[in-house]
């Protein structure tokens, strides 16, 4: 199918998609003022017991497949990317894993001291780590690693994550890390952290 | 003020920066004025996120609101309301969909596209419904992509700003799902040309 006629088909969708039908708007507001203003939702700010367990178990894991591999390979400590793209293809395959290890050993290091804080001034701090950790989360997406369709999926949700927390500013650091809490806890994040880190540990 | 005089000065005053800060001290007129204001397009960004499942249209858009004005007070104006409002809503439908585990994963869903009815005479109904089924298949990201840009029309600078990435991103993701897109419908469309 050529990209013309890919384009005609969307335009034809664009206008013949079907409108939904209208749903009561009043009985939806009924719900949403009742939650949003009369408090019947508690929100606290809190550290789900989820993260602080699977955070340690994950850095726990990270940590020692990072000392396995290195004592194994008896190589450089912290492979770059620029040295993974001059290796054979089997060495790069092995330098990625490395490299993607690496990258969410220092993501739970990130995450778990995330919720901990919310000083004042914190969130420039993890806005400058989230900044460098975001730009090999990028190149990690469009590297072989990711390839793999539920390590992929998990680096696009890291990349959301990473970038929202890339735009922490200095005084707003609280409500920030609250909606970042919000969307690690939605999205499964760690959970799927420490069973990437599982998988590599397999050398899938 | 009420709700009608709020909607009434909120259309002639261009901007809603107002209602916001009313609703930001707790008005809920105010509120209902922003959400009057919203409703619509988000329902119906929602609905087609969803696939067209009424039920889950509603509870998302319902959900959208709630957090909406859960979080209000952290909404400082660097962004359009109506952009933080979508990021919003995009976020939880798709955190939605993952919860409910009612969205089909990865590139081998779009085989789900050739398992429809065989085409009929009445080949351009076929065709749309193959895109569409083609286009519920892609992977929720790719899927919010094709629907954010080719079929609601919004630039990727603002598709980037809803799902928190990068302008370039936005793009090599609407990319790779045209690219899938054109894969699941080539079989058909050789079979029609």
């Amino acid at each position: 199918m050529t990209e013309d006629r890919l384009n005609e088909l969307l335009d034809d969708a664009r206008r013949t998609w079907p409108m939904p039908p209208e749903p009561d708007y009043q009985a939806m507001w009924g719900r949403i003022e009742q939650e949003a203003f009369s408090g019947v939702r508690k929100h606290e700010t809190r550290t789900p017991s989820w993260l602080v367990y699977s955070i340690g178990l994950a850095a726990t894991l990270v940590i020692g497949i990072g000392v396995g591999r290195l004592s194994m390979n008896n190589e450089a400590a912290v492979p770059t990317l620029a040295a993974v793209s001059t290796d054979t293809m089997t060495t790069t395959v092995g330098a990625y894993d490395r490299v993607a290890s690496e990258l969410l050993g220092r993501t739970v290091v990130l995450l778990t001291s995330l919720p901990a804080e919310g000083n004042v001034g914190s969130g420039e701090r993890f806005s400058n780590q989230a900044i460098d950790l975001l730009t090999s989360t990028r190149l990690l997406l469009d590297s072989p690693a990711a390839s793999d369709v539920r390590f992929k999926s998990l680096l696009e949700d890291l990349e959301l994550v990473l970038a929202q927390i890339a735009m922490l500013q200095s005084g707003r650091t609280r409500q920030e890390i609250d909606l970042i809490t919000d969307a690690l806890e939605e999205r499964d994040v760690v959970p799927r952290i420490r069973s990437a880190v599982a998988r590599f540990s397999k050398g899938d | 003020m009420t709700h009608a005089a709020l909607a009434a000065e909120a259309s002639t005053v261009p901007d809603e920066r107002f209602l916001i800060a009313r609703a930001q001290q707790g008005d809920r007129d105010a509120a209902r004025s922003l959400y009057d204001a919203h409703a619509r397009r988000v329902h119906r960004v929602v609905f087609r996120l969803c696939g067209g499942d009424e039920e889950m249209a509603r509870d998302f858009t319902q959900d959208t609101f709630i957090r909406v004005f859960d979080k209000l007070s952290s909404f400082r104006g660097e962004s359009a309301f109506a952009t933080w409002v979508h990021r919003i809503a995009v976020t939880v439908t798709l955190n939605g969909l993952r919860k409910e585990k009612r969205l089909k994963r990865g590139a081998d869903d779009l085989d789900v596209a050739n398992d429809l009815p065989a085409p009929t005479n009445n080949s351009d109904p076929d065709l749309r419904a193959r895109l569409r089924a083609a286009i519920e298949a892609l992977p929720p990201g790719s899927r919010a992509s094709v629907i954010l840009h080719d079929i609601e029309g919004y630039t990727h600078a603002e598709i980037g700003e809803m799902l928190g990435i990068a302008e370039g991103t936005s793009k090599a993701r609407l990319f790779d799902a045209r690219n899938r897109l054109k894969k699941a419908l080539s079989a058909y469309a050789k079979d029609r040309d």
